[in-house]
């Protein structure tokens, strides 16, 4: 999904792009900046916010939750999305339009309102602990909120489109015949997945993965409702250092961190799969 | 009776209410060249998927060297199949694409090697294993195809219009090839095309498909010579029909009147009709004979010249009967009549006796 940014008629089309080039930099480029600037400003010059970031345990705890939680959720996400993206490549036009429009419409229901319904759903007395009680996989209503796996299932549910998307472009492109070609080659089906279904997927996967990844890697509004205080994620931090203690210069110096992170995977995505396709 | 190495044996396969293939029967032998014609729709490549298993049959049985292969699946058939579109693995090296089948077999890496080496040199690709498909001619990466599917010594070998994505020149050049390894492994190939040229060019015998069913089995020169129906004889080379009713049938032979009242007798007669049934006559334009008038041996018609068209090597005369069909006629160069044919010309057409055949139509 988002290899189509670096695709399409490059030098071309700067003066109707300009409107949104100057948005960019009045909205995102300038503020990013003075955010730096803070960070190694404030309270007084020097490196001092990151170093109080990267050295103590605390703090590195909450950058090893945030990419722990990213990387389980992306990983259960495309863990997921894969075999709902193949099915949707291989079902009819239009049952597929209209799985698209049920996938869209969660896409674009509330985010607040779908956190909300799953602190219902997970809580002690929830619809899913009675379920798992009434089906006596569990005897006592299991601990779903307020902790990491509230977080991850919340999270996986709202990244999932974001991984069928770019996985189901990539699926599509793929010609069934060429799997029926691994089939009289032999194949089994595992095979033909592995040798033939997943590099050719590879793509789709990286640029979904990438996508969920660096979004939950910022994710803010699920961890702070499903997690709990002693489990906090940068964007919580960021939030708590700016709007309670307003230091500024902490959180401007957690925001570049993540920020130089999501740089250096997007940067290691186009070396991987770009070069590929050119 | 010993078992035949191939039998298709009754196959019929629908899709809710359509009938793809109707009690499809064929026994193919070890080593044939058997090509599956007809137009598109007729059922050729169904039967083919039902042999690849990419298709169960609704019903019938499919056997290889008198075993059934239908509870087989499709990866373990061991068939080599070539499909109409490029299939090649497009994130693998052509070595690679070729040496698939012998490393999900889990083969060691030295034969792997021979092997690879062995079928790219079969097909002409000597030095190419480390070529990615995307970079090869359409040509070049269906050869590949070839080498991947015959890689490891299928038993039988299925193509599926392999050549259809191909220009004219490069599809003649690759059948030559197709030929040559046919030739060369001895290898049992089942081919399906809709292109009448291709399948004389390839095949032992020809098994040609309409609506779901065979129509006729045999070689080029006999279906050719003696086609057992009208569409077989229609889609195999030009032929000329002209429309009439059986005034008589009897073993084998039949009289057709023709609409001005003109009587054609004992016409040998393909397929089954009765006095009064409608029928036509059919007449490959090589055999007949243009005249100025009736011969003394054979049949003949008078028609009327309707256009002359000079095509170099020879020359095609359209010719109306006295009831306004229109057959035509084919002047090599150097005929006599040539150059001197015309437009309005009254004249007449002749044929031997043996070179008509007469179709009931039902």
């Amino acid at each position: 999904m988002l290899s189509f940014l670096s695709q399409g008629r490059r030098g071309s089309g700067w003066g109707m792009a300009l409107p949104a080039l100057l948005l960019l930099l009045a909205f995102f480029v300038i503020p990013v900046a003075g955010l730096l600037s803070r960070s190694v400003t404030e309270p007084q010059p020097g490196l001092q916010n990151y170093e109080t970031l990267l050295g103590s345990f605390t703090y590195i705890r909450i950058f090893l939750n945030t990419f722990l939680v990213s990387g389980v959720v992306t990983l259960i996400t495309a863990l997921i999305a894969f075999p709902v993206a193949w099915a949707l490549a291989i079902m009819s036009p239009r049952i597929a339009s209209v799985l698209f429009a049920v996938i869209l419409l969660s896409m674009w229901t509330n985010l607040l309102a779908r956190t909300y319904a799953w602190m219902v759903l997970l809580q002690q007395t929830g619809l899913v602990n009675k379920l798992l009680m009434g089906l006596g996989l569990t005897s006592q209503p299991l601990q779903l909120t307020n902790n990491l796996i509230g977080v991850t299932i919340g999270m996986v549910y709202i990244m999932l489109p974001f991984m069928i998307l770019p996985l189901y472009g990539v699926i599509r492109k793929i010609d069934p015949a060429i799997l029926q070609a691994a089939a009289l080659c032999g194949a089994t089906k595992g095979q033909a997945l592995r040798r033939v279904l997943l590099p050719l997927a590879a793509p789709g996967i990286a640029s979904g993965a990438l996508m969920v990844f660096v979004m939950s890697l910022g994710y803010f509004v699920t961890p702070s409702l499903l997690g709990g205080t002693s489990n906090m994620m940068v964007a919580e931090l960021i939030v708590q250092q700016v709007q309670s203690l307003v230091n500024w210069g902490m959180g401007g110096a957690a925001a570049f961190i993540l920020l130089v992170v999501t740089l250096a995977l997007y940067a290691l995505q186009l070396r991987l799969f770009d070069a590929e396709a050119r | 009776m010993s078992s035949p190495y191939l039998h298709i044996n009754g196959i019929r396969k629908t899709f809710g209410d359509v009938v793809a293939t109707d009690h499809v029967e064929l026994e193919i032998a070890e080593g044939e060249f058997m090509t599956f014609l007809g137009p598109s729709g007729s059922g050729k490549s169904t039967t083919l998927y039902i042999l690849a298993g990419f298709q169960d049959p609704t019903a019938g049985d499919i056997k290889l060297r008198g075993k059934s292969i239908l509870q087989t699946p499709s990866h373990k058939r061991q068939i080599g199949m070539v499909f109409q579109r490029y299939t090649l693995f497009p994130h693998l090296s052509v070595g690679e694409n070729v040496a698939f089948p012998l490393r999900v077999r889990r083969a060691p890496q030295a034969e792997i090697a021979a092997k690879v080496k062995r079928a790219l040199s079969l097909v002409r690709l000597d030095g190419f294993e480390d070529r990615m498909p995307a970079k090869m001619s359409g040509g070049q990466q269906q050869r590949v195809a070839l080498a991947r599917a015959l890689v490891y010594d299928p038993p039988v070998l299925l193509m599926d219009e392999p050549l259809s994505a191909l220009d004219k020149k490069l599809r003649e050049e690759i059948q030559h090839e197709i030929r040559r390894i046919h030739q060369e492994t001895g290898v049992t190939i089942l081919y399906v095309t809709h292109d009448q040229e291709e399948a004389l060019r390839l095949s032992d015998r020809i098994a040609v498909f309409n609506k779901g069913k065979i129509e006729q089995v045999g070689t080029g020169p006999q279906l050719y010579a003696s086609p057992a129906t009208h569409f077989v004889a229609d889609f195999i080379g030009d032929s000329a029909f002209l429309g009439g009713e059986l005034a008589a049938v009897a073993s084998g032979r039949a009289s057709l009147r023709f609409a001005d009242g003109t009587v054609l007798a004992d016409v040998p007669m393909h397929g089954t009709g009765s006095a009064g049934g409608k029928a036509s006559l059919m007449l490959r334009p090589e055999r007949i004979e243009l005249a100025a008038g009736p011969g003394a041996a054979g049949a003949s018609l008078p028609v009327t010249i309707e256009d002359v068209t000079f095509l170099g090597n020879n020359s095609t005369v359209s010719a109306r009967t006295g009831w306004g069909d229109v057959l035509s006629v084919r002047l090599n160069f150097g005929h006599p009549m040539m150059g001197q044919v015309q437009r309005g010309d009254a004249l007449h057409v002749r044929w031997q006796p043996q070179d008509a055949h007469v179709f009931a139509r039902t």
